[in-house]
């Protein structure tokens, strides 16, 4: 599913150049649940940036189901994103003016996948998967933490992509509600999502099929 | 069909933040007001101002005859015989008499009456009925309805007028009229009025001008009408009749075409300001607008959107707001738009209630209200759709590079106290929110000060060009008095300091054909008076060895061929040609020809005897107003004991109101302009300040998480104002004065045909500093006060 090559990313400050990924090469088969794991500062977030098409390599390859997502401009990426990778971030990001249903169906307003006859039914469908079924009229920050993030999961699955990142998705929440969202990503996974997620060593075990571990910028 | 998700998000942005959506709609509002109200007042007024004086049907030339041997002029016969002259249209007699209408005691005004034989038939330089009856009766006057006032008379009242003889005659004022083509009688602080041809008024001694009018067939053709009055002028003088002056004026001209010139071109100049400043205005809120949306743009690339779709979500929301602020904005400015142009148009003798609604404007506000914020928002809206989600989705700060070197610059000036450090670091660290406040605050105070810079100019100008005529009274009698009579007088007039009697003559200058062109008031002045000091801008003054030297004023040499020291100016004087050098230009406010040759000159070429005299310079002791009424009161007096007949006292300081008068129009575009900008400038500010603010909500909670006190976060906001606002007062200078030097060329030669010297006005300069920290301090008491209240928590889960 996944194929990185000699990828490297280095970014210029006023303080100077500093290589987050020193040249990365990584396989992550389609239906695994990849642990992405390492210090702070070790280029986790990078390189799951780089997957997403969130950011731009500065050399090598990033290749997603065949697709060498490196190769698409900005817009490109976008419209790439939308059907084929779902993200999670940390912080959740839901919009706030949008209601938890409409945050769901706004992935499918934008890549156009899904007929607009079906997302409501869609939308209500995924919230039900993750739980969050009677949240559906609220607003987001009308929700816990974890109910917030399990609907940045459902969001993430609006338009069933393949690939499901996620960026340190339990880093906010308490560790009960940290084991659900890991039991939900394992069994999206179990169902043939490839999963990668980004996160400190302490849930590397939860349910994950592997753990890469990154150390200053390179596969340790 | 429901509304697709992204469509809905851009409407609920809109509720779900009413105060940052509220700001950017009065913002947006506050540009429609203003165009709105500019453009309206000069659509009402442009069409009115430009057909007004066509539609009475103004005379292409008039010809003032006198009978020779006293008979009197067979005005029906005359009119027969100019209406089959080959090319003259129409033709009307309308004779003058000049005279003096009491206003209190001692104190007289200029009155002219117009004679018309046939009120409901009026041909030429039509006048219409106001209100009261109609037409006037032998007995009565119908005053032009800007009179009224003036005399201080009502419909019904009766009005002593003293004619040239002396004899005071009572008419009952019938009614008003409305005369479009005449000046404003508050104007020209005269009381003009139409009486009948029976008019008891009428008769031996009135002092009566006979006067024939003419349309030519070509009207607008100066040429061709100068050849028609020829023609009228060889065909009275054949009836046996003395043809006294031929008058040409500029074809199509309003007499105040060069005022209501210079007040369209304000209004239109201020109009185009108004724009630019809305554009800014409009710029300033979508930028602040978008910066606050980065991360949602972030978030909504990553699910997927791309750049069009994005930009799709926040032009939308820029169409709404702009949608709300043309609904907030459009009808006030329309309203006060009539309003303004109602007061103008009264102010020029007018009226707009007939005028076409201007439809263009609704279209132009509309296009501009819509368009302008979606064209200013192009850019900012598609930078911030291009930009990588990683930056987007960054906490947002300025670039470090800027940081360090403001800090680098703040160290260098340590001795700044820290809250005010702090609040320029945060000014100076966000450049594009803090050149869009300069560049509103900036090009709104440039106009501000621009208006009150050319306001002053005029001002200057009129008082400049009076400071140099340093008399306070000036009589005219009706008839030459010895000097030696006119000596005894003042010994009864309290406080006359010196008096001069400058000969003089209004010959008609010649060209060099030797036809007659306009004519020039030429005075006979002693080179050494302490009462004249002329502004010369070419040659010299006349010096007492000078004979036949003239010099001559702008306006003379603005006629025809220009005229430079060393030329020649040639004048008709008893009916001989007689040649001025002219040794000298000078610089005079006044639009009419005027040349000053020494006293013995112009008694030699006058023939007149220097022991008498018609007029007479009066210095007094005291300058002011008080005691000019009662020296002017005391004249008077004087004059009617000693049985002279006045002719016309003017007051310099009422003449010089007369042409501060003709300015009231000029000065209320400029101050109509000055609150304009004041207003949106202000809500400008505000709007700025307050998105600063929300802008960096989750900064101050975590200053005041750090410890930092609520009355320190508000000190810094308002500091903060107060810095944006003296670097705006800074760029608001830096434009003034290439704007307010324009305005001022522009001004001056459209009205004077001479540009005004440039004046930069202290007061404005100072004027605009004080409201521009005010209106910070106001501006920024609102989002101070937020800062102040912020919750620590409230302020960390911003977003």
């Amino acid at each position: 599913m996944i194929s990185v090559r000699g990828l490297r990313r280095t970014f210029v400050t006023p303080a100077g150049r500093f290589d987050a990924l020193t040249g990365i090469d990584l396989d992550v088969a389609a239906g695994e649940f990849v642990a992405v794991v390492g210090r702070s500062g070790s280029g986790k977030t990078t390189l799951l940036n780089l997957i997403a098409g969130l950011d731009q390599p500065s050399s090598g390859s990033v290749t997603v189901a065949g697709r060498g997502i490196h190769e698409l401009d900005h817009d490109q990426l976008a419209a790439w994103r939308g059907k084929h990778v779902g993200i999670v971030f940390q912080f959740f990001q839901l919009l706030p003016t949008l209601s938890v249903a409409e945050n769901v169906m706004l992935p499918m307003d934008l890549a156009s996948q899904v007929p607009a006859r079906d997302r409501a039914a869609r939308a209500a469908a995924l919230l039900e998967r993750v739980g969050v079924a009677d949240q559906a009229g609220k607003l987001p920050a009308m929700l816990s933490g974890g109910q917030q993030q399990r609907v940045a999961i459902a969001r993430a699955l609006a338009n069933d992509p393949p690939l499901l990142l996620a960026d340190e998705p339990t880093g906010n929440l308490d560790s009960a509600t940290s084991q659900e969202v890991f039991a939900l990503f394992g069994s999206l996974a179990h169902e043939g999502k490839t999963v990668v997620v980004v996160t400190h060593e302490r849930d590397a075990s939860t349910g994950v099929t592997r753990t890469v571990t990154l150390a200053d910028g390179a596969l340790a | 069909m429901s509304l697709p998700v992204r469509w809905r998000k851009a409407i609920r942005d809109l509720r779900q933040r009413p105060g940052r959506s509220l700001l950017t709609v009065l913002a947006l509002a506050a540009g429609v007001f203003e165009i709105a109200l500019v453009l309206f007042a000069y659509g009402l007024l442009q069409p009115e101002l430009m057909n007004m004086y066509a539609r009475t049907s103004p005379a292409s030339a008039t010809l003032n005859v006198e009978p020779r041997g006293g008979s009197n002029i067979p005005y029906d016969a005359l009119l027969d015989s100019l209406r089959a002259l080959p090319g003259v249209a129409l033709a009307e007699a309308r004779p003058l008499i000049v005279a003096r209408v009491r206003r209190g005691p001692d104190e007289w005004l200029p009155a002219l009456f117009h004679v018309t034989r046939d009120f409901d038939a009026q041909q030429i330089d039509l006048f219409r009925r106001d209100r009261g009856a109609w037409p006037p009766g032998p007995g009565d006057v119908v005053l032009e309805r800007t009179a009224l006032q003036v005399a201080g008379a009502r419909i019904g009242d009766t009005l002593t007028f003293r004619l040239e003889d002396g004899r005071e005659v009572r008419l009952r004022v019938a009614g008003t009229a409305h005369a479009p083509g005449m000046a404003p009688a508050w104007m020209e602080h005269m009381v003009p009025g139409f009486i009948a041809w029976d008019s008891q008024v009428r008769g031996e001694g009135s002092g009566e001008t006979g006067q024939l009018r003419i349309v030519a067939e070509h009207a607008r053709d100066e040429g061709y009408i100068r050849e028609r009055a020829d023609s009228a002028r060889a065909l009275l003088e054949r009836g046996g009749l003395s043809v006294t002056r031929v008058n040409v004026p500029p074809p199509g001209e309003h007499p105040h075409a060069g005022q209501m010139a210079a007040f369209r071109f304000l209004l239109l100049a201020f109009g185009i300001l108004s724009l630019i400043l809305s554009a800014v205005l409009a710029a300033g809120m979508v930028h602040a607008f978008m910066a606050e949306e980065l991360r949602q743009v972030g978030v909504l690339k990553a699910i997927g959107a791309t750049s069009r779709q994005v930009a799709g979500i926040y032009l939308l929301e820029v169409a709404l707001l702009a949608g709300a602020g043309l609904v907030v904005g459009l009808a006030p400015g329309l309203w006060l738009g009539r309003a303004y142009a109602e007061f103008s148009a009264g102010i020029l003798n007018t009226d707009v209630s007939h005028s076409p609604f201007p439809w263009w404007v609704l279209g132009v506000v509309l296009v501009v209200g819509m368009g302008l914020p979606l064209l200013v928002s192009l850019a900012p809206v598609r930078r911030a759709a291009a930009i990588p989600v990683r930056e987007a989705l960054a906490e947002p700060s300025p670039p470090l590079s800027r940081l360090i070197a403001i800090d680098a610059w703040l160290r260098r000036v340590a001795w700044l106290p820290r809250p005010v450090a702090l609040a320029l670091r945060t000014a100076l660290a966000r450049r594009a929110r803090l050149a869009l406040a300069l560049l509103l605050l900036g090009a709104g105070g440039a106009a501000f000060m621009a208006a009150l810079n050319v306001s002053e100019a005029w001002n200057e100008a009129v008082k400049g060009d009076f400071a140099r005529r340093r008399y306070d009274l000036v009589l005219y009698l009706s008839e030459p008095a010895s000097v030696a009579a006119l000596e005894k007088l003042w010994a009864d007039v309290p406080g006359v300091a010196r008096v001069e009697y400058w000969p003089g003559a209004n010959p008609w200058m010649l060209d060099a054909a030797g036809v007659a062109t306009t004519n020039v008031s030429l005075s006979g002045v002693e080179p050494g008076s302490p009462l004249v000091a002329p502004r010369i801008v070419a040659g010299r003054w006349l010096e007492s060895t000078d004979d036949r030297a003239v010099v001559v004023n702008q306006a003379v040499a603005l006629r025809g061929a220009t005229f430079a020291p060393g030329d020649t100016l040639r004048v008709r004087l008893r009916g001989q040609a007689v040649a001025f050098a002219v040794v000298g230009v000078a610089r005079e406010l006044a639009p009419m020809p005027a040349a000053y040759a020494t006293r013995a000159a112009v008694l030699g070429a006058t023939g007149r005897s220097p022991d008498s005299s018609r007029t007479a310079r009066i210095v007094l002791e005291r300058h002011d107003e008080a005691a000019q009424r009662a020296a002017a009161g005391a004249l008077e007096r004087a004059c009617e004991r000693a049985g002279l007949q006045v002719a016309f006292l003017q007051r310099m300081l009422d003449a010089r109101q007369a042409i501060l008068d003709h300015l009231v129009i000029i000065y209320s575009v400029l101050t109509m302009a000055s609150l304009v900008v004041v207003f949106v400038g202000g809500l400008g500010l505000a709007s700025t300040l307050t998105l600063s603010v929300l802008q960096r909500t989750r900064e101050i909670g975590v200053m005041s998480a750090l410890g930092a006190r609520p009355r320190t976060l508000a000190s810094h906001v308002w500091l903060e104002g107060l810095f944006v606002g003296l670097l705006s007062w800074i760029a608001a200078v830096l434009i003034t004065v290439p704007v307010s030097w324009a305005l001022e060329q522009a001004c001056g030669r459209i009205f004077l045909k001479a540009p005004l010297d440039f004046h930069l006005s202290p007061r404005a300069l100072a004027l605009w500093l004080l409201l521009v920290l005010v209106l910070a301090t106001f501006s920024s008491f609102h989002p101070a006060l937020r800062a102040a209240r912020l919750r620590v928590r409230e302020a960390l889960d911003w977003t």
